[in-house]
């Protein structure tokens, strides 16, 4: 789109009616403001990165999309209730009844709205599924249909526990206990991929599921992922370890899936290079090409949430995270909310050259999309340039404007809307790494056996191998690669530290690892919810 | 009654027409007791030769036959008939007419006398009306009917009143009462000019509005036009009114000096934000009727022109409107035609009521042009205007008046036609058919320059446009008989049946577009095709419905019968189908009954003219807010970009098959005491609303997803009362004097809800999302105001200290715990007032008059919304100005919900004050001239520290940066936003002159 042709078209329309002739001044003008877009390619909508889902089961998956990347629901509650990110009291802003601050700290309740919204997003995917499979499906659209519907139940299952299965449109079933919901989202699974257990030497042949590297599609790989994190997680959910299964289905997946980690020579364009500014690197490679706005050809992607700025839309970190001002860093259509900081002790447990550090945040004085400083009239100290400083004051009631590092992983474009183009993934290949590396630990008790994957990781991050690990710094590893990814709340629960102190969360109460039972469900359901243990 | 002598006015007229006699010139006067009496109509019988007595009682008719009879007729007067007998002098004295009480009240299909009514109804004439520059016809009323509130918080002139009758009427129903013009159901309101209005007639309880049935439930409002009569002299009037209105009271803010010694940003100006974006608005009206009759057919014709300011800058109306009124008799009087029509057409400035919230918050240092701030600033981007960046929800609010346009078209045109035939003297029936379409253009145009939606900071997708069109055509065909038959000297039956069919069809279409090319002065909203969005996908918002087919009809029947002229019965019946409710509860039946007795005709007080009970029973229904919530809806699945493949899954919302109509069924005790000086009317109800329609949660699980559904969901209780007190404490021939008193309260009780208590009504952005104020529980009163309560102090960060209100050692007042039982919250406030009072005071003294009514309401309380926003003291906040009512204390510097911020809200206001002089003009050309003075709203005693105290009866939502007002929620009474307009205080001139 180039401007030339916009302001020509324009001035032909005026010459009809109006006089033109001191409008080509003005126009000049305005073609040698800051505002040229010489040089800039603005991406229209991303191009898809593979087979979109067949008809029948479009609504089933769009319902994907829903709070998986934005403000309020499944994402909200995963990254605040974590040591990742806050949203902090920022004077009048943000308070918003304490909800934010609540989760937290981990004093939350029943009646927050965000896990209704959780809870209802689950269940609308799984209505949709239910809905399709009361149709005519194809083997294939039957088994990516039920995985679906397992990767709901899973959600459900690790943020509730105790939830009704439903498998038929316009069904009820009692409220089931976890183990039942696990045995579910496991025989469903098992039954997708058309085994009765997984094991070392899997033969998925009696699959309907596909093998092809199609990430907007659940092949074998990603029901195999699902499984892997369920078992990996199934002493939490059940009590009872599962390690060697998700040490098994993970490597099933590194050795046969047609996926490679995306690093050095793998390179997107930078859709946010501003052109006056020098410094913004023309393209971006390895671990930032994996999240970028047009990350939709990713080797490294199983099974990814198509996201789309017009035809796919949900996913707001742009809005969430970003202050009013850095609009006018990537000039983007709507002003920012000013919300998500990340927490002090989590940006700082990266190595200064990691580049997953410079791809994940963004700090320090900022720039305006013509390169000069970009301002705050409403700063806090006198220095009017926004500064987001890695340090937060404090949680409430004052957390200042600028603080706490803001997410910057699933990176902007410049001209971006409201809604991003970014793919968001489920699994990808280096969470399936990390994965079978704890897996395998866990399952011999030792974690040394870890180092491989994670020195994978850490090499196309550019730092150091290391030579030797424990569980916190396996934690730790796996919170710098899977940043922003909502893993982080189910990890510490697994590792224990969900009941720890941190910053300003203080509480430890062991049985805020599930979420309650969202309190509107429980008054709609006649009698037939009732609520989680010590809520 | 009138009815009646003109009956027999044309009946003699026909006998004389073909005498021929001398003609000559008769003068006379005409008296009362009281002395000469002013506008009494003077008709030559059996022609439409005639006059009206001026001033001083005295009339004038040329060409009068020597032998023929003059008709001297006047409202409240007996008409006398005198024989002119050669003289050219002709005096008449008119005694008074005892028989008020036979006053013609008009009732759903027909018509009554005041003596029968059975039921609340209240009538309020012209002579009673609110005085001043009037555009919504239902403020003619504020004040005058006990239980009928009308509040237009702040008086914008293009935003509609709230009305309601006895409190709430419904939750997800319809909540604005019937609207009946001249027998016509379903006709806009907005196509009657004010001052065409002879008579409005409110249905209040259950008993009179059920032969309505359907849309009866929140009142029916029955509208009679000034028509000719028969027979009456071609006369013509005018009627001006020039006002002028300028900001009755507004939220106190801090001037720059006070800001920066508070520690605001100092952006080196010094502006005054609110007088930037007001005015001293001026109005003019102008209102032309013509009337006249001939013996067997009337008009009336009028012309309304309204120019009208908004003391918010660019806002404001122009409209004109005419209406024709048309009756005729055929067929020896038989057949009797009524036409009726009527056009207006409204040029809407609506304005940004947003630059009246930004002015209030906008930082008093800031200047308003770029060139004047204290930094290097881009203005040009903004059109010369400064603009804070980097802020949340702040925008120059002189740049979003002057840069932005909002404005809309309303046509809107009616016609009904009524033919009654007159089988018998007993038996008539009407056929009535009437056609309304309205059509609204609404545009708003948002410059490349305009931050306020403009998107102005966007390099390149600058500028917006929308427009919105809607159309609603509305039929009703309308067929009834009536029988009237007295079977004997004590006992009258009337009975009335018939069937009515409803149908409005609606469509609509929106459409959104910008980037527009920049450095172009030019409202791009007229060439919509240099848009660049249209170049891009998903830019274009555009969107279209229509619904077609919604159907009412209903069968009705009604029986009157009179005992001995003192014992009145009443029964109703009205079955009726609406197309809004599924298949199976489509009909619904509505019965009324009933009875008055007049005591004093067994009593037989002294002096007393009247003292009347009456007891009624009635049930009215409520229908659904839209239509298909019976049915199912699907969700249409587009592929990428309009490749792929297409599906259909599932909807938005959970079809209810069984959704069914809601009930109101009202038991209404009346008494009416009238002597010669006093009348008094005392009403108690207890109505009952069942089923109530509500869109209700929902469990997920067991409904695939679905998480909500239009119900059935809950019952609702109101117990009210209701007194009118009228005494007309001097009057003799120079001083009249007479004073009322309106006083009405109700209580609601939300008795069952479905939906499960909760608290709504959340206060918003910035920071207080998921703070919602209002409590609604089962059991309880509706419009609670629900919070924690602050303690007066604040500890070291400036915090409010709270209290823990159940002293259990365990302060629990996050919003999340707003329902547990061990919150620290309690009821802070209602929404909805204890009871509301009105004073008037009707004073003439010679050609002088003066009306004056006081008006308060007395118990509720607001949320301050404002001020719990902006007045703490905020360090981050330092770019937005502070509040600073007197309320205000520097050491809060947290913005956080508490009792502090729930106000008191009683007041009385001085509504309506005017006085008026009547010039004896009597020349030729002028029969009279009034002049009146007027002012609305000329001061308020209250407590509150917004700018307005008036309840908020309903809810429109959080608002913020730039976005829309959501659907009204009735159950959250009680919170002043920071979206309303100022309150204003109108001064009007008025000039009334009959030719």
């Amino acid at each position: 789109m180039n401007r030339f042709i916009k302001l020509t078209f324009v001035c032909s329309m005026l010459f009809t009616a109006y006089s033109c002739t001191d409008l080509d001044e003005v126009l000049e003008d305005e073609l040698t403001t800051e505002f040229s877009d010489d040089g800039v390619v603005v991406i229209e909508g991303a191009t898809d990165g593979g087979i979109l889902p067949s008809g029948t089961l479009t609504p089933a998956y769009n319902r994907l999309r829903n709070g998986s990347a934005g403000h309020g629901s499944y994402y909200s509650a995963q990254e605040v209730s974590s040591d990742e990110m806050a949203l902090g009291q920022k004077g009048g802003d943000w308070f918003d009844g304490g909800i934010w601050l609540r989760m937290h700290r981990h004093t939350f309740d029943s009646s927050n709205g965000t896990f209704n919204n959780i809870w209802n997003d689950a269940y609308g995917g799984i209505g949709e599924v239910n809905l399709a499979l009361s149709g005519s499906l194809s083997p294939s659209e039957e088994a990516q249909a039920k995985t679906l519907r397992a990767f709901f139940y899973w959600r459900l299952l690790d943020n509730f526990g105790r939830v009704k299965i439903i498998t038929t449109a316009g069904g009820d079933a009692p409220q089931a206990t976890s183990q039942q919901v696990f045995d579910f989202v496991e025989s469903e699974l098992l039954g997708v991929l058309g085994i009765g257990a997984v094991t070392s030497s899997l033969d998925l042949s009696g699959s309907a599921l596909g093998t092809a590297a199609e990430p907007y599609i659940v092949g074998q790989y990603a029901a195999l992922g699902l499984l892997a994190k369920l078992y990996l997680n199934a002493e939490v959910y059940t009590g009872t370890a599962r390690y060697q299964e998700a040490d098994w289905a993970a490597t099933y997946i590194i050795d046969n899936g047609p996926y490679q980690l995306c690093a050095d020579g793998c390179t997107v364009q930078n859709l946010a290079k501003r052109p006056a500014v020098a410094s913004d690197p023309d393209n971006l490679e390895g671990y930032a090409a994996v999240f970028a706005p047009n990350n939709q050809f990713n080797p490294e992607m199983i099974w990814s949430i198509r996201y789309d700025a017009v035809s796919a839309t949900g996913m707001n970190f742009s809005q969430m995270n970003f202050h009013y001002s850095t609009q006018l860093t990537y000039a983007l259509d709507q002003q920012p909310w000013n919300g998500y900081q990340v927490v002090e002790e989590f940006y700082n447990s990266y190595e200064a050259n990691d580049k997953r550090k410079t791809a994940n945040f963004l700090v320090g004085p900022q720039l305006d999309f013509g390169g000069n400083a970009l301002l705050d009239f409403a700063a806090d100290d006198p220095d009017l340039q926004l500064n987001y400083t890695p340090a937060i004051n404090e949680l409430e009631p004052n957390s200042l404007r600028e603080s706490g590092a803001r997410a910057a992983k699933f990176s902007f474009q410049l001209f971006g809307r409201q809604e991003m183009n970014n793919d968001y993934p489920i699994f990808r290949l280096g969470q399936v790494h990390l994965l079978r590396a704890e897996a395998r630990s866990r399952a011999a008790g030792d974690w040394s056996l870890s180092l491989p994957d994670v020195n994978a990781l850490r090499d196309r991050a550019g730092v150091a191998a290391l030579s030797s690990i424990d569980a916190a710094g396996f934690l730790a590893e796996r919170g710098r690669e899977m940043f922003q990814e909502s893993s982080r709340r189910t990890d510490q629960i697994r590792f224990g530290t969900f009941d720890d102190s941190w910053w300003e969360k203080t509480n430890s109460d062991a049985f805020r690892s599930v979420f309650p039972i969202p309190q509107a469900q429980i008054d709609a359901s006649s009698g037939s919810l009732t609520q989680n243990p010590g809520y | 009654m009138k009815f009646n002598l003109l009956k027999q006015l044309m009946f003699f007229g026909i006998m004389l027409c073909s005498s021929v006699m001398l003609a000559q010139t008769v003068t006379g006067t005409v008296t009362s007791n009281d002395g000469p009496l002013p506008g009494v109509s003077v008709i030559v019988k059996g022609t439409s030769n005639g006059a009206s007595t001026d001033f001083d009682g005295k009339y004038s008719i040329d060409n009068v036959a020597s032998d023929a009879v003059l008709v001297f007729s006047s409202i409240g007067y007996t008409t006398k008939e005198v024989p002119v007998n050669g003289q050219s002098t002709v005096d008449v004295k008119l005694e008074e007419d005892a028989q008020a009480l036979d006053e013609v009240v008009v009732v759903g299909y027909g018509s009554t006398t005041r003596k029968e009514v059975t039921t609340a109804v209240t009538s309020v004439g012209e002579e009673d009306f609110n005085k001043g520059v009037i555009a919504d016809a239902t403020q003619l009323l504020q004040g005058k009917v006990a239980g009928l509130t009308i509040y237009n918080k702040g008086g914008n002139p293009n935003s509609n009143a709230t009305i309601r009758l006895r409190g709430i009427s419904t939750v997800g129903g319809n909540t604005e009462p019937l609207v009946v013009i001249d027998g016509v159901l379903g006709q806009s309101l907005s196509n009657v000019d004010p001052s065409d209005i002879e008579n409005i007639t409110v249905l209040k309880d259950g008993s009179a509005a059920a032969i309505y049935g359907t849309r009866g439930s929140s009142g029916v409002i029955l509208v009679t036009t000034k028509s000719g009569k028969n027979g009456q002299p071609f006369n013509v009037s005018y009627n001006g009114q020039f006002s002028v209105a300028s900001i009755g009271n507004q939220i106190d803010v801090m001037d720059r000096a006070t800001f920066l010694a508070t520690g605001g940003t100092d952006l080196g100006a010094d502006t005054d934000w609110i007088d930037e974006v007001t005015r001293n608005a001026v109005s003019k009206v102008h209102n032309i009727a013509a009337v006249g009759g001939t013996e067997s057919a009337n008009y009336r014709v009028s012309a309304n022109f309204r120019d009208t300011e908004g003391i918010l800058i660019g806002s404001g109306f122009d409209q004109f409107n005419v209406r024709t009124k048309l009756s005729g008799k055929m067929l020896n009087d038989k057949l009797k035609i009524d036409f009726n029509s009527s056009l207006t057409q409204r040029d809407s400035d609506f304005g940004f009521n947003e630059a009246l919230r930004y002015a209030v918050l906008y930082n008093p240092t800031a200047p308003i042009l770029g060139a004047d701030a204290p930094f290097a600033f881009n203005a040009d981007q903004f059109g010369g205007f400064f603009e804070t960046l980097g802020l949340f929800d702040s925008f120059n609010p002189v740049s979003i008046a002057k840069q932005n346009k909002n404005y809309g078209t309303r046509n809107i045109l009616n016609y009904s036609l009524d033919f009654r035939y007159s089988f018998t003297d007993d038996l008539s029936a009407n056929l009535s058919f009437g056609e309304q379409n309205e059509k609204n253009t609404n545009r708003q145009y948002y410059p490349v320059t305009s931050f306020f939606r403009g998107n102005a900071v966007s390099p390149f997708r600058k500028g917006r446009a929308d427009f919105f069109t809607n159309e609603i055509r509305n039929k009703t065909l309308e067929l009834f008989a009536t029988y009237n038959k007295s079977i004997s000297d004590n006992f009258i039956l009337k009975v009335t049946g018939g069937y009515s069919w409803q149908e409005t069809d609606y469509n609509e279409y929106f459409l959104q577009l910008g980037d527009f090319p920049p450095g172009v002065n030019f409202d791009f909203s007229d060439n919509i095709e240099v848009s660049q969005d249209l170049l891009e996908a998903g830019r274009v918002v555009a969107n279209s419905g229509r619904n077609d087919d919604d159907r009412i009809i209903a069968f009705f029947a009604r029986a009157n019968a009179t005992i001995n002229d003192a014992i009145y019965l009443n029964a109703s019946i009205r079955r009726e189908g609406s197309s809004r409710f599924g298949e199976d509860e489509q009909w619904g039946i509505f019965p009324a009954a009933a009875i008055g007795a007049d005591l004093n005709k067994f009593l037989d007080l002294d002096n007393v003219n009247l003292l009347k009970a009456r007891l009624g029973y009635g049930v009215t229904g409520a229908i659904p807010p839209g239509v298909g919530l019976s049915q199912t809806t699907f969700g249409v699945t587009n592929g990428s970009n309009g490749f792929g493949s297409s599906s259909t899954g599932l909807g938005s919302r959970k079809a209810n098959p069984a959704l069914k109509w809601e009930e109101k069924r009202e038991l209404n005790l009346g008494f009416e005491f009238e002597t010669d000086r006093l009348s008094a009317t005392l009403d108690l109800y207890n109505r009952d609303i069942v089923d109530f329609i509500t869109n209700v949660n929902i469990d997920a699980a067991a409904n695939d997803g679905f998480t909500s559904q239009f119900q059935n969901g809950g019952e609702l209780n109101t117990k009210g009362i209701e007194l009118s007190l009228n005494y007309d404490i001097v009057k003799n021939d120079k001083l009249t004097y007479n004073s009322g008193i309106i006083f009405s309260s109700y209580k609601t009780i939300l008795e069952k809800n479905t939906g499960g208590d909760r608290t709504t009504a959340n206060l918003g952005a910035p920071g207080q999302n998921s703070t919602n104020v209002i409590l609604v529980r089962e059991g309880e009163e509706v419009g609670q105001i629900w919070g924690p309560v602050f303690s007066g102090d604040v500890d070291a960060n400036g915090t409010p200290i709270l209290v823990d209100v159940n002293g259990d050692g365990n302060l629990v007042t996050d919003q999340g715990s707003a329902l547990n039982d061990d919150v620290d919250f309690k009821v802070l406030g209602k929404g909805i007032p204890d009871f509301e009072l009105s004073w008037t005071h009707s004073l003439t003294y010679g050609n002088w008059d003066a009306n004056v009514l006081f008006r308060g309401a007395f118990g509720h309380s607001l949320v301050n919304a404002f001020r719990a926003f902006y007045e703490p003291r905020i360090g981050s906040q330092s770019s937005y100005n502070f509040i600073n009512t007197s309320l205000a204390r520097n050491d809060i510097r947290t913005a956080q919900f508490s009792s502090y911020y729930v106000e008191k809200a009683d007041f009385v206001r001085l509504d309506n004050l005017s006085i008026g002089y009547n010039f004896d003009v009597n020349n030729d050309y002028i029969k009279n001239i009034r002049v009146s003075l007027t002012g609305q709203n000329l001061f308020t005693i209250t407590d509150y520290t917004g700018a307005d105290p008036e309840p908020a009866l309903q809810d429109f939502g959080a608002v913020d940066n730039g976005g829309n007002l959501g659907q009204a929620n009735v159950l959250a009474p009680g919170v002043d936003r920071r979206y309303n307009y100022f309150a204003s205080r109108v001064i009007t001139l008025g000039l009334n002159i009959n030719f």
